[in-house]
């Protein structure tokens, strides 16, 4: 038994009867839901992101006990631990490997429907591309974090202590930030898995056109100039740094808006994927 | 200006030279079940996903609830339920999870939204299987859960394409019963397409039939069988003497008189109603029945008439048995 009353703002209410509710969740409060629910479901199938720790893992060991004993001949590195100029690289590996996760959670969503479903909500698209972009890095960090301790146990001393590991993860974070993007991005245009899968092994180039195995200054010809232009150099240069010399405002800097600069760009490229998947035709 | 209603003008939709949907105009009263009708690929989806703000029409106009489907898409999606023919669920997650993020995505609290996703898993039936993965659900199971999602903002007019489709009998029964209590209890406007016509019989205020992209035809599913003329009055005796005896009492009764064996069909518009009078001529002559049936024309039969085909999916013949003792 409805009846109709007038409330104080002169709306008409029906009593007894629940209120619409029209409006809309912070944008923040979407972005973090999406986020929560990509690894939730992430966490429920472990064979997808159990490789890429097992491959992070699989290159420290395989760098440090291969190369290891070889640097001591490098200039700018006698005396210095091979494993602190290596696990930054290790670590960048883990977000290249994991980097799909992200989409393929996109991919999945496409494919079961519900996809639809969300977009038919008044849910924010860029939360739709945020959220499992942040659930990968977040991810990824992790990752990171069981290669960082790995890398302690076996002896790793960072010159900046337990600060220098949260900054290196941090890094870790944003250029899963970023690697996510991309992927999330290729996920929308092409809804396909084996293309998702595939997209993160683009970026494999660009962990090797760059100070990959030995400081930026002993690289010459065009992979010295192709290192040069890689964003990837200077966030490896400043994770090496923090590992290997101490804190340094100008490197960290450097380091920090290389992976912003990724960031951007593979969003805004996940952005316009977003434009695409959901322009109705 | 909000309302309940659902309204097309001359909706096209054409992929290249094809048109799925040519020139569909209808309207669908506030409060109304509204069946459209056709067999698979005849663009029931397709006018489905165009209202729904899913697709965009070619030519044409349609309003949901007074609104645009073209112009004013997210005024649309606040106000209309949909769950469409591909039921999108996540199979990992669980079904307590899916209502409660859809809840919020609509601006609930999360309080509020866990507090409506239990009282819409109680409403579907599905309660007791709040912490199973909906990729281990059955298929009855799926479908109630998107009808549950669809109506977790308690929309003003609701799409369900398909929604019994592979569907046992009974799990169809669940949401015939549900689509009729939505409509009843909470005045929701219901547009309902389907492949089968005891759906549209059981469900549908209204119908349309669709068939390759155009309505052929439209109305009541009892005025649509009334406009075909073929109900019939079944007689049983017990002999082929009681038949001819029958027939001539019963004579000027009917429009048309048919022996089949020990049986007489008299054919005769309102045919129930005429019931009484016929059992009473034979009572009359001392003429004992052995059975009384009476034969309505079916949608199927409404289906040929208008398209020229029967239907593939399922032709069940509607008898309706009356017992005279």
């Amino acid at each position: 038994m409805a009846t109709i009353q007038t409330t104080t703002t002169g709306a008409i209410k029906l009593a007894g009867k629940r209120t619409r509710h029209t409006a809309r969740m912070p944008f923040l409060w979407q972005v973090s839901m999406m986020a929560w629910r990509a690894i939730r479901i992430t966490l429920r199938t472990p064979a997808e992101f159990l490789p890429g720790v097992f491959i992070s893992v699989f290159f420290l060991f395989i760098y440090q006990d291969t190369l290891g004993n070889a640097s001591g001949f490098l200039p700018g590195l006698a005396g210095k631990s091979y494993l602190g100029f290596i696990l930054p690289l290790s670590v960048i590996s883990t977000a290249l490997s994991g980097a799909s996760l992200a989409g393929q959670s996109i991919v999945r969503d496409i494919d079961n429907g519900y996809f639809d479903k969300l977009s038919l909500t008044p849910v924010s698209r860029s939360a739709l591309v945020l959220g499992p972009m942040l659930a990968g890095a977040l991810l990824l960090a992790f990752q990171a974090l069981i290669v960082v301790v790995l890398g302690v146990i076996l002896g790793l001393r960072p010159e900046t202590g337990v600060g220098g590991i949260f900054t290196l993860l941090g890094y870790a974070l944003l250029t899963g930030l970023a690697f996510s993007g991309f992927t999330v991005g290729i996920a929308l245009l092409t809804g396909s898995p084996g293309a998702t899968a595939g997209s993160s092994f683009l970026f494999f180039p660009l962990s090797f056109l760059t100070a990959t195995f030995v400081p930026l200054d002993l690289l010459s010809g065009w992979i010295q100039t192709a290192a040069t232009y890689n964003p990837i150099t200077y966030i490896l240069e400043a994770m090496r740094h923090l590992m290997l010399e101490g804190w340094d405002i100008e490197i960290m800097t450097r380091g920090f808006l290389s992976c912003l600069l990724m960031a951007a760009v593979t969003y805004s490229f996940a952005l316009y994927g977003m434009r695409v998947r959901v322009r109705r035709k | 200006m909000s309302n309940r209603e659902i309204t097309a003008e001359m909706l096209i939709k054409r992929y290249g030279d094809f048109a799925a949907v040519n020139e569909v105009s209808f309207k669908v009263s506030d409060g109304e079940i509204f069946g459209f009708l056709g067999p698979n690929g005849a663009g029931k989806s397709t006018i489905v996903s165009i209202l729904t703000t899913l697709a965009l029409p070619t030519g044409g106009r349609a309003t949901v609830g007074g609104y645009d489907v073209v112009t004013q898409a997210d005024d649309v999606r606040q106000i209309a339920g949909v769950a469409l023919q591909e039921i999108g669920l996540d199979p990992l997650m669980k079904s307590l999870e899916m209502l409660t993020i859809q809840g919020q995505l609509f601006g609930m609290s999360r309080r509020q939204a866990q507090d409506r996703a239990m009282e819409l898993l109680h409403l579907v039936k599905l309660e007791k299987f709040t912490d199973r993965a909906v990729g281990k659900y059955s298929g009855g199971m799926r479908r109630r859960l998107d009808l549950a999602l669809a109506l977790v903002h308690e929309p003003y007019v609701l799409f369900l394409d398909e929604p019994t489709t592979g569907l046992d009998p009974a799990s169809r029964r669940d949401i015939w019963e549900e689509v009729r209590r939505l409509n009843r209890d909470k005045g929701v406007t219901i547009f309902l397409t389907t492949q089968y016509l005891e759906e549209a019989d059981e469900l549908a205020d209204r119908l349309a039939i669709i068939d390759a992209g155009k309505i052929v035809a439209e109305g009541t599913p009892s005025s649509l069988k009334a406009s075909l003329g073929g109900e019939s009055i079944n007689l049983t005796f017990l002999d082929a003497a009681a038949v001819e005896t029958a027939k001539a009492q019963l004579n000027g009764l009917a429009n048309k008189m048919q022996v089949d064996r020990n049986t007489l069909r008299l054919y005769l518009p309102g045919a129930a109603a005429a019931v009484p009078t016929a059992v009473a001529k034979l009572q009359g002559a001392g003429i004992d029945l052995v059975s009384l049936t009476l034969t309505q024309p079916t949608l199927d039969d409404v289906f040929l008439e208008v398209t020229g085909q029967r239907f593939s999916a399922d032709v069940k013949t509607e008898d309706t048995a009356e017992e005279v003792a």
